[in-house]
């Protein structure tokens, strides 16, 4: 269907919003409590527009376009209210975004970069830092929350663990977990979709912070080596170290940015002094390293050789869940078809 | 600890509802009486598996409400208003006066765990403020040496009787026309004097011409907004077949407001009359009263008025809930009160949908208040014909108002919309002292200085014209002893209290202005402080997620642009 943004003819599509059919248009409107996987929420009143024949500001997140619809997203007064709205969390909370790990990839200081707001107007925070460091990968910052609901909106509705909400109520509404517990005290189990939603550096990654900018990261996105599910995920490389120091899930199917606490937390294995990098024979007590081909010869003649003297029942095969389907499937079918034995298992078969 | 006893009653209180998270507030509250009127957080994680949410839905819920005590508090917690019509009437008098008696500061405890004491927010009974609740115990129109009586009593364990000297009168006998008979709460009295007829005609009329006649009369909503009821429910859906939910709406909140606990408290059968009609014309088979928690004695009157109409069958159609609040202005707003019911924080809904559509339970649900129900018996006994009679067309009907602050007789009176507000100002005794400035439909309208009221008659419309609203009718009058700013900054600080804090401008934008306004208090605000306030105001108006942006900035904005050589002249 067609749209007016800003007296300019846009394409958009039906059940759209208007703040998705501005994004496809290239058209930028601030929004903070809006993510594609919690859904239009309607609070931060950042995106507010305006729309010829509906009386006063709407929040583009929560207003499905219609044919002919005309927007405006950038008369004074629309700037002035979001102007407003960026400008009021800022001078509610601590933003100083030079120490702050989000610098870069904050959608408040994107924000307030993209409406010109260089210093907050008022001073409304509360002098005490409140800092919960008590978990052991997930490091929360309320002085630095929006009060977005982002994370709220993940922990109960995507990965439903059900361990966050708010609390209190007005100006003192804050993220609690449990029975407003430490989250490392709390039934919590670190999967980390709080901090991957969060818009700001409320809460982040503790193992991630201090080893660098977000610019600085090389990303490679790939599938995680611990499962077969098969997640996607961004690996953030600091490429001078060679070290992985964050990963991210990505929004895309099977997990839709969702990761389990070991896929999204650890990550140090790659660069373990102890992991295994090439085939090694043990000779004369000590592991040599070798070339497949004598490492395939040298396995194949020794399941043969066993197995003639002392027919297949000797012979027992072991799956593992941190490989694919696939995979495990081509372990069976040797172990019965080419040894000749049922004696198959799998690590996570209990 | 919860007792094998207090389980077996939360779990009959959870069945009542058709979803038993409803159970949530209620299941609260019982806790926190048997564990010595406080709530630890094991009770809440505790209360949260009995209920069947999550600790941290239930500790959320638990920490949003006023009503529950996080902390611990003496055997009488002792609670004072303050909110403006309380100041204007003399509750700091009476605050300081027991923070020098007991020896402590609002929120603290006397050594011997006796006393609590704390500065609470309007508590709805404005005409009889200074106001003090001790537990579930209003202590109204008090004095110094009654508030010596009630703590010698109380340190001897004793809680005095509450009384009741307020003042009252009606000119339409509609509302009111019970309010001096007690007795008329019993259902034989109330059938005695014609009651219940009204529900008889329209149990023998079809849902559709009950909702004619109704949206014919124009009964304009008493909630705030003017909604005419009968257009409101000609909103619900077509062939719907699951529940309609009625929900009556006796939050009773907005400062200045202490109207429809005079028709539950002394009428409560006219109101479940009326609940009965209007549920009977939109097919609900389920109604709630969401009352607010401090109104407990009269939440117990209802109780036990719908438990006799009970027994006389007249519930055979459509049962009655009694459901209370904990403590939150913003529940009186339709869509956080139907949360609220629903066992949430009271966080208002984005519209659309409308409650009419999607209310309670994802159901189609009316919500009206309390004042506009009790106006149905009338419309169906009398016909529309005679309704309209009763003010100007459009603005019909009869209206309770509540008139507090500088007046001679502080209470409510009944007279028909579009009535002179100088005729009901002479009904309160009069203007005490030189008439200043008027606020004439609850703390959220725009102020009027005496000179604009001099003229204004009390209907929707003429209000709208004079730059105001009549909203709920609680007009809090105003005289030349008292400073505007002050007002302004109570008013500021109300609504910075009970903000539900889900949007931007409203959470943060409330605090700014309080900050703004105190500083100039304090002596050390500019002249642009002045407009950064009015800015603020002009931006927050219509930028929030429900009305409650508009209900400050609009009355600080007139406050500040009517007065503004009184916050100028705090400029140093
Ligand atoms: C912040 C806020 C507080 C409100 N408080 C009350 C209240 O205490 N009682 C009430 O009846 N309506 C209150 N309302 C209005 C309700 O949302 C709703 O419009 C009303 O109950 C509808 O009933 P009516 O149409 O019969 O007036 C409030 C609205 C807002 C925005
Ligand atoms: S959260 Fe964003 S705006 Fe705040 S300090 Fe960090 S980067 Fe800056
Ligand atoms: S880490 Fe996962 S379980 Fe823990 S609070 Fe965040 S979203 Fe919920
Ligand atoms: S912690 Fe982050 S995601 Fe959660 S409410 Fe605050 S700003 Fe939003
Ligand atoms: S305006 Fe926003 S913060 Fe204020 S009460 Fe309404 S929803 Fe809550
Ligand atoms: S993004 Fe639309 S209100 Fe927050
Ligand atoms: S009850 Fe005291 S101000 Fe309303």
């Amino acid at each position: 269907m067609k749209v007016f943004i800003n007296g300019k003819e846009c394409e958009a599509k039906q059940g759209q919003t208007v703040l998705q059919a501005a994004r496809d248009n290239g058209v930028y409107i601030p929004s903070l409590c809006y993510h594609p996987k919690t859904g239009p929420a309607g609070k931060c009143r950042v995106c507010v527009v305006e729309v010829e024949g509906m009386r006063g500001l709407q929040t583009s997140c929560t207003v499905p376009v219609k044919e002919n619809m005309k927007i405006t997203t950038n008369s004074e007064t629309v700037r002035k209210a979001q102007r407003l709205v960026v400008d009021l969390l800022l001078s509610s909370g601590k933003h100083d975004c030079l120490a702050c790990e989000q610098n870069g990839a904050c959608e408040l200081q994107d924000a307030a970069y993209m409406l010109g707001i260089e210093h907050p107007t008022f001073s409304l925070a509360d002098t005490k830092t409140d800092i919960d460091d008590s978990a052991e990968f997930v490091y929360r910052e309320h002085a630095k929350c929006i009060q977005c609901g982002r994370c709220i909106a993940g922990c109960n509705t995507t990965v439903v663990n059900e361990v966050l909400d708010f609390g209190m109520r007005g100006h003192d509404t804050k993220v609690i977990c449990d029975i407003d517990l430490p989250m490392g005290k709390s039934s919590c189990v670190q999967c980390g979709e709080c901090s991957q939603l969060c818009p700001t550096g409320s809460i982040i990654d503790k193992k991630t912070r201090g080893k660098g900018r977000h610019w600085q990261f090389k990303t490679v996105n790939t599938t995680c080596a611990y499962c077969g599910v098969g997640c996607q995920l961004t690996l953030h490389v600091d490429q001078a170290a060679n070290k992985i120091v964050q990963v991210t899930g990505r929004e895309v199917v099977p997990n839709d940015g969702m990761l389990c606490v070991k896929g999204r937390y650890a990550y140090e294995f790659p660069s373990s002094e102890n992991r295994l990098k090439y085939p090694m024979i043990k000779k004369n007590g000590e592991h040599v390293r070798v070339s497949w081909e004598e490492a395939l010869d040298y396995t194949a003649s020794r399941i043969k050789e066993i197995v003639e003297k002392n027919g297949p029942d000797v012979f027992s095969a072991f799956g593992s869940g941190r490989i694919t389907n696939e995979n495990n499937y081509a372990i069976q079918k040797f172990t019965r078809a080419v040894v000749g034995t049922n004696n198959v298992d799998h690590c996570a078969r209990t | 600890m919860i007792s094998e006893f207090l389980i077996k009653q939360i779990e009959s209180v959870a069945g009542r509802y058709p979803h038993r998270g409803s159970a949530l507030l209620p299941a609260l509250d019982m806790v926190q009486r048997e564990n010595g009127n406080s709530l630890t957080k094991e009770d809440i994680a505790c209360v949260a598996s009995l209920v069947g949410v999550s600790p941290s839905k239930a500790y959320g819920v638990a920490s949003y409400y006023t009503m529950y005590n996080k902390e611990k508090v003496g055997k009488y917690h002792l609670q004072i208003d303050t909110n403006i019509p309380a100041t204007l009437m003399g509750a700091g008098v009476i605050l300081k006066h027991l923070e020098k008696k007991l020896h402590i500061k609002p929120g603290q405890t006397t050594a011997d765990g006796l006393f609590t004491l704390d500065e609470v927010e309007d508590l709805g009974s404005c005409g009889t403020c200074p106001v003090m609740q001790v537990n579930d115990v209003y202590y109204e129109n008090l004095t110094i040496e009654k508030v010596d009586e009630i703590i010698e009593s109380l340190k001897k364990g004793i809680m005095p009787p509450r009384w009741d000297n307020s003042h009252f009168a009606s000119q339409c006998n509609i509302l009111l026309k019970n309010r001096a008979d007690a007795s008329c709460r019993m259902i034989t009295q109330y059938q005695q004097k014609g009651g219940y007829k009204a529900f008889a005609k329209a149990q023998a009329m079809q849902p559709s011409e009950i909702l004619e006649l109704v949206k014919y009369a124009i009964v304009r909503g008493r909630g705030g907004a003017g909604f005419p009821a009968g257009m409101k429910w000609s909103f619900l859906p077509q062939n719907n077949k699951g529940p309609v939910y009625l929900i009556c709406n006796a939050d009773e909140g907005e400062p200045g407001t202490f109207k429809d606990r005079q028709i539950m408290e002394y009428d409560p059968h006219l109101l479940i009359e009326g609940i009965l009609i209007a549920a009977k014309a939109i097919h609900a088979k389920k109604a709630f009263i969401y009352i607010r928690g401090e109104f407990r004695w009269i939440s117990e009157i209802l109780d036990k008025a719908i438990s006799e109409a009970r027994e006389a069958g007249f519930l055979s159609e459509c049962d009655i809930i009694v459901h209370r609040g904990e403590g939150s202005y913003e529940c009186g707003e339709e869509t956080a009160l139907i949360e609220s019911l629903e066992g949430k924080r009271g966080c208002p809904r984005l519209k659309p949908p409308f409650p009419a559509v999607k209310g309670l339970y994802g159901c189609p649900t009316i919500v009206n208040n309390v004042e506009t129900l009790a106006c149905l018996p009338f419309v169906l006994e009398h016909g529309a014909e005679e309704f309209r009679k009763i003010g100007v067309v459009g603005n019909a009907g009869p209206k309770i108002f509540g008139v507090s602050g500088h007046v001679n007789n502080p209470g409510v009176y009944e007279y028909p919309l579009g009535t002179p507000l100088k005729k009901i100002l002479e009904a309160a005794g009069g203007v005490k002292g030189n008439f200043k400035a008027v606020i004439v439909g609850g703390l959220s309208t725009p102020i009027l200085t005496a000179k604009e009221a001099e003229t204004l008659n009390m209907d929707y419309d003429a209000c709208l014209k004079a730059g105001t609203m009549l909203g709920s009718g609680g007009i809090m009058v105003i005289n030349d002893t008292v400073a505007i700013p002050p007002i302004a900054l109570r008013t500021i600080e109300f609504y910075a209290h009970e903000s539900c804090g889900q949007c931007t401008p409203c959470r943060e934008g409330s605090v700014a202005i309080k900050t703004l306004i105190k500083g100039l208090i304090k002596g050390h605000g500019t002249k642009e402080d002045i407009d950064k306030i009015l800015e603020l105001c002009n931006t927050i108006m219509g930028t929030t997620l429900c009305p409650t942006g508009d209900a400050f900035s609009m009355p600080i904005r007139a406050m500040v642009q009517k007065f503004r050589a009184e916050f100028e002249a705090l400029v140093r």
